[in-house]
């Protein structure tokens, strides 16, 4: 709390001192007809800013220095049109529409050389995929369905909404995948705040970094990271959304920013409830109900213990583009979630009953940014949060219910409880962990010129974690040992534009300081001879550097090779260092990071346009070399009774694969795109190579997106969508023989799902409602092994969007 | 003894008639011929009256070699090809793939020619399944399914009970602390550790209609002094039934906490050995006995930990501080303290552990064990097989087997029995190696066929 306001101190004292000062551009762009023009490209000569149009044709530009600039408006098929304006201290925000017409000649000669964001972060040099909500948000898709039809990523969810969700990129996963927001690790928010609540609208772009992960995101990211960027722009908007679909799943939520012009104060609320009984049907090899004396009979079951509800919201307050600060906001991230579980790791013949999951964070939070701080060229931004976040997992059900959704029947006949007294195996449990979490960001930025730059960014994290159970003694929860986990990141990036742009680098070293302390109770003598309880605190500190480089060269302007390379770390966490008492591990306090060299080379060809055609294809080849991986050790006749298993570094592992992206776009109404993604991932240790198993090493996803303008009303807009998934057959235990059989057990076949969805957009502009049906041929889809996700679901949405007001 | 030879009588009359029904049906159905030549051979009474189907099992590697994570594999051969050293044997590539998550603890029929499974962990654990041995990789499953599942868990602890291959057991224990929290719910610093409730669970299941039989709960205490200090029961496994077929023995592992934290205390002395007995077939009335020759725990790992002999129940420990012991239950269902029978002396090592065992109706067995002087090879310490007399109490290093530092037998569950003799795997992780048949009675050991070996797998067995 000491550092936090400190920084807000420091904070304050800025805002005396700052003097440059920014504005913004705003508009929007029609054809000669009015209907607006979706994916215009708008960018501002000299500056290398540029964004596209949204699906209603508006564009906002923020940051725009005081001056005056030309505003370039265009887009294939229409005429380029540019405007200058002048920003002036009395004039920060400054709207001009545009109205382009359609172009009649050769369309060879038109060269569009404006790149939007999306194409500025993807030609960094990283291998990267920045993911746009835009369509998605008016849609009933979900932030994690999005993200999976991504290149190189792979989403595996146990079960429907707001189920458990693990990340793979280009096949590394778990701990080696860091998730962020707004640079921030997710670690801090918790499941309540997670890519499963978080709406599509209230996010700006998703980065997706695969292997090589810039300095400005640090974290020990062995094999990548996710950045959700939520929206942070300041212009007036109030948009909400309703969505209702299969299996009672309601999603709703509101965004709204007002900025006072005079004063710059802004105000800006999103809120977001999700739910869904998530009552889908399964069946399968163990979706039975046993009768008496165990036979079983098979059945098609709906879950009846899955409900997910997922309430949350940020609220702040603050000012805009004014002098002192482009952004300086404070404000309050509150979020809490519900989440029954239907079933273990596994689908079972036992289903649970009343097994539930609790989380809740409240955290605080400030934004501070400031282009051109003292002196041109230096920008400043910070992002703190602070507070506290909790979780709790109910299980105290003894009773044993079966998939009927009943009371289950023993051999007997007679209903029955289980042994253990609760649904998973273990004994019934109230347990309780409380977290105190912190994180601030910070990042100075120094353009020396238009060639040079030097960025230092600093990320500080601290979980602070207290374990209860209230079905546990007081004295047992007394001698729970607590763990806290600080991290301290450090990175340094040059980046140089040469080679009249053509030539793009960044060099970056990054210092990783972790320092995990465990407390555990321990009864002492005391002065007067009593016993007293005192914590033995033992700290471990680690400290680790790695350093990486992201490249791009455009030998022609439509042909850009990429190449990037990174010595990535990931630093044991709490349980590696001080082992686990109810896994009987003990403590390894020497235990090594594991490493990774990373390595992506890929290219870029296009935009190329051919009359109204245009088409973009990239690829990356990557490698992943880890060393040092982390686990535990096998079971032995030494540690299977003596309680002496402790991580440890062991053997090796490699990832090797290819992603290739080809985005087709016709006349802008027509746009077609497809990716594939495919890797092998072995993993070594004493010396023999295994495959590693239950990993879905080929997937391929199709889009297709067709727009109708002035479909039944003039100047309406209907745009139809349709998207194919597909998963190749993996297994669960890869049996590597020639000739085995019985194999099939394990296997999990190919998966090809299909979706179908449209939006209409009434001629206001104001309303869009949409229609989706997901898993239209209502195939059986797994993303683990027999663990169903839901079939054939429909959802419709309403969309209320105001801008500009 | 008398009852015994009645056993093997009616057991070689069920044989010889299984048998003939084999080479009946085998006539017009052989087993599909191995792509690389294998083509085992029928059991075929008539010209070797003995023969059977003996079945192999490999563990794959999961993730490190040895740890056997990676599937079972299971190839059956006829015992005539199991001893002959010119056959070899490759189940990581020709097998058949037992359904099961983690490594399955396999049981086969006394003749041989039924498996008998229950999958460990995964959607399918506590599921039964029995298969039929038809030689090869082929394997048909008979019967329903039916799952133990729901009362003793997924990764239930199974054992076939030796009463003609009707029944299966399988056991489950669950514990908690009960504190006195003198009145102050809030207040940590008066509460006392008064014991550890431990509740066993035991289902029983008819292996040949696949359906269950019965299941109780019980709490098993142990003697006040042992629970104020912390200790109580934590696993049990290997339920044995005795001679008169009226009591079941369950194995035990002991822990411990500190009274004071309630932490798991790993310092304390280790007690007496103990067993759970419990009416059979009820499954009621449990006692707990005590063992002042063995200290340590009777739960065993994957392999049969106690066995019926001549009336008695002779039962292994392991984690003893002598070193392992064979202990003796007598027919008033308790610990024969007058049988001592001490591996490191018999042994004349130190430290030994005996990691799987199995004796053969003539009371001489054949144990795995390691020691103090174990080598610390791929997947932890090297392992050896001993001849037991179990009457005599001798036990001798099998020199005819090789032993390398790569060879261990931590996971290793099955040896076929076949009258006097009987067959076990040996082959280092990783490495080929072979089937060895040990006649218990002459101490003759065969070199029996190849076992093909795949990289970081190894043998857990033959059935």
């Amino acid at each position: 709390m000491k550092t936090l306001c400190s920084w807000f101190l420091f904070l304050t004292a800025l805002s005396v001192f700052g003097q440059q000062t920014s504005g913004t551009i705003s508009g929007n762009v029609k054809d000669e007809s009015g209907v607006p023009l979706s994916f215009a490209n708008v960018t501002i000569e000299g500056l290398k800013v540029g964004v596209l149009t949204d699906l209603n044709g508006n564009y906002f530009l923020e940051k725009v220095p005081t001056g005056k600039h030309k505003v370039v408006i265009s887009f294939i098929g229409y005429g380029t049109r540019a405007k200058t304006v002048e920003i002036t201290e009395n004039s920060l925000n400054i709207r001009i529409d545009f109205t382009l017409q359609e172009n009649v000649e050769n369309l060879n000669e038109v060269t569009v050389n404006g790149k939007s964001q999306k194409t500025i972060i993807e030609t960094e040099g990283f291998a990267v995929s920045a993911v746009q909500t835009e369509e998605a948000s008016i849609r009933s898709i979900q932030t994690n369905e999005l993200l999976n039809t991504t290149v190189g990523v792979k989403i595996r969810q146990n079960g429907g909404l707001g189920s458990n969700v693990e990340y793979s990129l280009n096949g590394l996963s778990g701990s080696a995948v860091r998730i962020f927001i707004d640079g921030i690790p997710i670690s801090v928010y918790g499941s309540s705040f997670s890519l499963n609540s978080i709406p599509p609208s209230m996010i700006k772009q998703i980065e997706v970094y695969k292997g090589v992960v810039p300095g400005h995101l640090a974290d020990d990211a062995l094999g990548g990271a996710i950045n959700i960027e939520l929206h942070s722009e300041a212009k007036n908007n109030i948009n909400a959304s309703i969505s209702y679909g299969s299996f009672n799943t309601i999603q709703a939520n509101a965004n709204g920013v007002y900025r006072f012009d005079k004063s710059g104060f802004t105000v800006k609320a999103s809120i977001f409830n999700n739910y869904s009984d998530n009552n889908y049907k399964v069946w399968g090899r163990r979706v039975v109900v046993a009768g008496l004396g165990g036979v079983e009979t098979p059945v098609t079951a709906r879950r009846f213990n899955d409900a997910y509800r997922s309430t949350g919201g940020i609220a702040q307050i603050g000012y805009t583009n004014v002098k002192w600060a482009d952004q300086f906001l404070v404000g309050l991230t509150v979020s809490d979630d519900f989440k029954e579980v239907q079933h273990g790791a596994f689908m079972t013949s036992r289903p649970y009953k009343d097994r539930f999951l609790e989380s809740d964070a409240t955290l605080a939070n400030i934004t501070y940014q400031k282009k051109d701080l003292f002196t041109e060229g230096l920008d400043l931004n910070i992002h703190g949060l602070y507070g506290k976040r909790n979780r709790i997992v109910n299980d105290t059900v003894a009773w044993a219910y079966n998939w009927n959704g009943e009371r289950a029947i023993d051999f007997r006949g007679n209903e029955f409880q289980y042994t253990w007294d609760s649904q998973q195996e273990g004994g019934p449990t109230l347990a309780t962990i409380k977290r105190n979490v912190a994180s601030i960001r910070s990042g100075l930025n120094y353009t020396i010129n238009e060639h040079h730059k030097f960025l230092l960014n600093h990320v500080y994290s601290s979980i602070d974690r207290e374990d209860s159970d209230a079905l546990v003694s007081v004295l047992e929860n007394t001698f729970t040992g607590d763990r806290d986990l600080t991290k301290n990141i450090y990175a340094l990036t040059y980046e140089i534009n040469a080679f009249q742009n053509k030539f793009r680098a960044s060099l970056f070293g990054k210092y990783y300081q972790q320092e995990t302390v465990s407390i555990d109770p321990e009864i002492a003598t005391g002065p007067d001879g009593n016993n007293i309880i005192v914590d033995d605190i033992v700290k471990s500190t680690t400290t680790n550097e790695g350093y990486g480089f992201a490249a791009s060269y455009a030998i022609l302007p439509n042909i850009t090779l990429l190449a990037s390379a990174e010595k990535a770390i990931r630093l044991p966490n709490e349980t590696e260092i001080f082992g686990n008492d109810g896994d009987n591990v003990v403590a390894n306090p020497t235990i090594k990071p594991e490493q990774s060299d990373n390595y992506n080379l890929g290219f870029r060809l296009g935009a190329f346009n051919f009359r109204k055609h245009q088409l973009t294809v990239s690829t990356n080849f990557f490698s992943r070399n880890i060393k040092d991986r982390i686990g535990l050790p096998i079971e032995s006749s030494l540690n299977v009774d003596e309680e002496l298993i402790l991580y440890v570094n062991q053997g090796s592992g490699t990832s090797k694969g290819i992603d290739a992206q080809i985005d087709y776009s016709f006349n802008n109404n027509l746009a077609l795109n497809f990716n594939f993604s495919r890797f092998e991932l072995l993993i070594e240790n004493q010396g023999v190579e295994i495959d590693v198993p239950n990993t879905p090493f080929f997937t391929m996803n199709g889009g297709l997106r067709y727009s109708i303008q002035d479909f039944l009303q003039r100047k309406s807009r209907l745009n139809l969508f349709y998207n194919i998934y597909y998963t190749d057959e993996f297994s669960y235990l890869n049996i590597r023989g020639t000739n085995t059989v019985g194999d099939e057990f394990f296997r999990i076949p190919e998966q090809i799902a299909q979706d179908f969805g449209l939006s209409y957009t009434f001629p206001n502009k104001k309303v869009i409602m949409s229609f989706d049906v997901k898993n239209i041929f209502d195939k059986p889809v797994y993303d683990n092994l027999s663990v169903q996700k839901p079939g054939r679901a429909f959802y419709l949405k309403l969309n209320y969007i105001i801008n500009n007001f | 003894m008398k009852r015994n030879f009645l056993n093997f009588k009616s057991f070689a009359i069920l044989l010889l008639a299984l048998g003939l029904m084999t080479s009946c049906s085998s006539d017009d159905s052989s087993p599909s011929p191995e792509p690389d030549g294998e083509t085992p051979t029928d059991p075929d009474p008539e010209e070797e009256e003995e023969a059977r189907w003996i079945t192999i099992a490999g563990a794959q590697m999961g993730e490190n070699p040895g740890d056997g994570n990676g599937g079972t594999l299971i190839y059956s051969v006829s015992s005539t090809d199991a001893k002959d050293p010119s056959v070899s044997i490759d189940p990581f590539n020709n097998g058949f793939t037992v359904p099961s998550n983690r490594t399955a603890r396999l049981q086969a029929s006394e003749d041989g020619n039924t498996i008998f499974n229950i999958s460990y962990a995964g959607d399918t654990g506590g599921n039964y399944t029995k298969y039929k041995v038809e030689g090869g990789q082929t394997f048909t499953q008979e019967g329903t399914n039916v799952s133990i599942e729901p009362y003793v868990g997924s990764a239930p602890r199974w054992i076939k009970l030796f009463d003609g291959d009707q029944t299966g057991a399988a056991v489950y224990v669950s514990t908690e602390h009960v504190i006195d929290d003198n009145g102050t719910a809030e207040d940590a610093t008066d509460d006392t550790y008064v014991r550890t409730e431990a509740t066993m669970g035991i289902v029983t299941l008819d292996l040949v209609n696949s359906q269950i039989i019965e299941f109780q709960e019980h709490s098993v205490p142990l003697t006040e002094e042992e629970e104020s200090n912390g200790y109580y029961i934590s696993r049990i496994d290997m339920p044995t039934l005795n001679a008169a077929g009226d009591k079941l023995y369950i194995g035990a592992r002991l822990s411990k906490v500190d009274p004071a934290t309630v932490e798991s205390d790993r310092e304390g002395a280790i007690l007496g050995s103990k067993t759970i007995v419990l009416d059979y077939p009820s499954l009621t009335n449990p006692t707990v006995i005590t063992s002042t020759v063995g200290h340590g725990n009777t739960n065993g790992y994957r392999s049969i930990n106690a066995f019926e002999y001549n009336g008695d129940v002779y039962q292994a420990n392991q984690g003893d501080p002598e070193g392992s012991h064979i202990l003796k239950i007598g027919a008033d269902n308790q610990y024969d303290d007058s049988y001592v029978f001490n591996l490191d002396d018999a042994l004349g090592v130190e430290e030994a552990y005996i990691l799987a065992w199995r004796p053969a109706a003539n009371g001489k067995a054949v144990l795995a064990y390691r020691h103090a002087g174990s080598a610390e090879g791929a997947a932890g310490a090297q392992g050896f097989f001993a001849l037991v007399d179990l009457n005599a109490q001798t036990a001798t290093l099998i020199d005819e087997i090789p032993y390398d530092p790569d060879f261990y037998l931590f996971q290793y569950q099955g040896f076929a029995v076949d009258g006097n003799e009987i067959y076990l795997t040996q082959a280092p992780v990783g490495q080929d190696g072979n089937i060895y048949v040990v006649d218990t009675e002459t101490g003759l050991v065969t070199k029996g066929a190849e076992l093909v070996n795949a990289t970081g797998s190894h043998f857990i067995g033959a059935w």
